[in-house]
């Protein structure tokens, strides 16, 4: 398999020279192409910073990031031309990354005009082509974001990113926000774009999401992964305490055992 | 159920004020009792008018322009559907305690620890300030927080979420209340904190025999911590069922509700899905109100009013009118 991103020794540092904190110390992480990575960790633990730095938004104090063999960071600017195509993002938070005076078709368009060469009447065919495929109607398509609920915004969110066909997706956190049965169904979309090929990042601290969705997870402490591993034998058999404790604390977990 | 029911909560109605003679009723036929020392979970999706029911029974609805319209709220032989200030005073803190929503936003700023723990105390007029600064410690023991001295001279940016939450709970229950209304009460959390609360709950309802409503929409948190579930779907409760029993439920929203669980889903296998969105706010169709999402509705569920409760057993209650035809359809499938 070839590896799609893969992060090298990257080490992020926040503060002043008087107070540091290493968010992430020099971490290791690969994502081959059709694979499915989870990063978990407790508030604060760096697994964001993480994702961030992977999508080219974060530059990383020290540490390579590379796409295919190629390094991401070309001078100042990451993913230059048609490499930003490849890896998109999906931010945690629904509510506040969308446009509130836009019309969700509009947003999408917008989009769409950018990464793929469409204009005006066909951009719009095409967005609304995409929201239709996440599950969005037409008639929900022309309204503005504040008319729509949680899960709806997200999956506009998630249309949005894969306008650019990206090859890879980095998700922060997408289900935090939204209810439960919205989960579901945007949960339901995620698997199906991992079927269709799409390699995925995601980040949560939500560790039935990454069981159901993902191949291969991080475990993360305060900046450094305590263990790796494949998902199904991590929540069988967790070796590390901090692992155990991560997943004693799922709800309903005791159930799960018996 | 036992007739001396801490609360009882009969076909409650609340409307919000919209303009001077537009009313909308948000929640209607709420029914709910709660006996001492039980802890109960509300679960619901947003906007099923989860908040609004705390809100009564904390006496805070007129702050968002809300207003009892029907029903009745029995807190201990009161009604407080049409308490007047006097009896909230009584009520209010001493004999009900609230932990909000929003753990990182619930203590004020610009005070420390220490001030917010005293205001809170200061409902029992008999404690003298050396006392009360005394209990005040106590309470932060209670809550399990280390370093109480250290964390009374602290404001609330310095601690975290976690430790926020905390102190919101000691202040709930100060006054040693005999309910406590939990509201969502580990949204923004993380897993493990959120973990820590509830043990922190039942701790205190183990060691004081408080009752303690937790409002949530996770089912599987609310089916772990709590003695009984009550349902709610578009501003109606749906279902009364002993956590013990939750697959024997006997309404379509609730076994939606379990069976879409993550957790349960072989990896990236089928996950069941509740179509369709809830309707929205006070815009409720004839019938019932689950009736466009329901997988066995019938002619019956779409005419006429919300289906009221039917008891099943003494701590079993649903309002679906077909729920004997639902085990015959998915049989043991749950």
């Amino acid at each position: 398999m070839t590896i799609r991103l893969e992060g090298k020794g990257v080490t992020v540092t926040f503060g002043d020279m008087f107070r540091k904190v290493e968010a992430v110390k020099n971490i290791d992480v690969a994502l081959h192409a059709g694979q499915t990575i989870g990063i978990v960790g407790e508030s604060g633990s760096g697994k964001s910073t993480l994702a961030r730095v992977l999508a080219g938004i974060q530059v990383p104090t020290s540490g390579e990031v590379f796409y295919e063999g190629t390094n991401i960071w070309q001078g100042k600017v990451s993913y230059p031309g048609e490499m930003r195509k490849k890896v998109q993002m999906v931010f945690q938070d629904p509510y506040g990354s969308l446009n509130p005076r836009m019309r969700v078709v509009n947003a999408v368009a917008e989009a769409v005009k950018f990464h793929q060469n469409a204009d005006g009447e066909q951009a719009r065919q095409l967005a609304l082509d995409l929201l239709e495929r996440m599950g969005i109607a037409k008639n929900d398509a022309i309204k503005l974001p504040r008319a729509l609920s949680g899960g709806q915004r997200q999956r506009v969110s998630v249309a949005r990113a894969l306008s650019a066909n990206p090859e890879v997706l980095i998700a922060d956190e997408p289900t935090s926000a939204i209810d439960q049965s919205a989960q579901s169904q945007l949960l339901s979309l995620f698997s199906e774009l991992i079927t269709d090929g799409l390699s995925v990042i995601l980040v949560s601290h939500d560790l039935g999401v990454i069981r159901y969705l993902t191949d291969r997870v991080y475990v993360m402490e305060s900046g450094d992964f305590v263990e790796a591993g494949d998902t199904a034998q991590i929540f069988e058999d967790p070796q590390m305490e901090y692992t155990q404790k991560l997943i004693s604390s799922i709800p309903g977990h005791k159930k799960l055992k018996s | 159920m036992s007739n001396n029911a801490l609360v009882d909560i009969d076909s409650l109605q609340i409307s919000v004020k919209l303009s001077r003679t537009r009313r909308l009723k948000i929640v209607d036929y709420a029914s709910m009792k709660i006996n001492p020392g039980e802890m109960i979970g509300l679960i619901g999706e947003s906007g099923s008018g989860k908040t609004m029911l705390c809100r009564a029974l904390i006496g805070t609805l007129r702050r968002r322009d809300a207003y009892i319209s029907g029903g009745s709220v029995m807190f201990d032989g009161m009604d407080l559907a049409t308490a007047k200030n006097d009896v909230w005073r009584q009520v209010r803190g001493k004999r009900i305690g609230y932990v909000p929503q929003s753990a990182l936003a619930g203590p004020n700023p610009v005070l420390t620890i220490e001030a917010q723990l005293l205001e809170s105390l200061g409902g029992d007029e008999t404690l003298s300030r050396a006392d009360a600064k005394k209990r005040a410690k106590e309470l932060l023991d209670i809550v399990q927080i280390r370093r109480p001295d250290i964390v009374m001279k602290q404001y609330p940016n310095q601690l975290s979420g976690g430790m926020k939450q905390r102190v919101m709970i000691a202040c709930a229950i100060a006054l040693q209340p005999e309910l406590i209304v939990a509201d969502e009460p580990t949204t923004g959390l993380d897993v493990t904190v959120q973990a820590e609360i509830m043990k922190l709950l039942k701790e205190i309802r183990d060691q004081f025999n408080t009752a303690i409503i937790l409002v949530s929409h996770d089912l599987p948190l609310i089916n772990d911590v709590c003695d009984r579930i009550t349902v709610m779907h578009a501003g109606a409760t749906v279902e009364n069922i002993t956590s013990a029993e939750i697959e024997k439920s006997k309404h379509p929203y609730t076994i939606a509700l379990y069976k879409s669980r993550i957790d349960l889903a072989p990896p990236r296998g089928q996950l069941i899905t509740i179509a369709g969105q809830p309707p929205a706010v006070g815009a409720w169709q004839t019938g019932c109100r689950f009736n466009q999402r329901c997988d066995f509705v019938t002619d019956a569920c779409l005419i006429g009013e919300h289906p009221k409760y039917i008891e099943l057993s003494p701590t079993h209650q649903t309002a679906c009118i077909n729920h004997a035809g639902i085990e015959a359809k998915i049989g043991s499938s749950l």
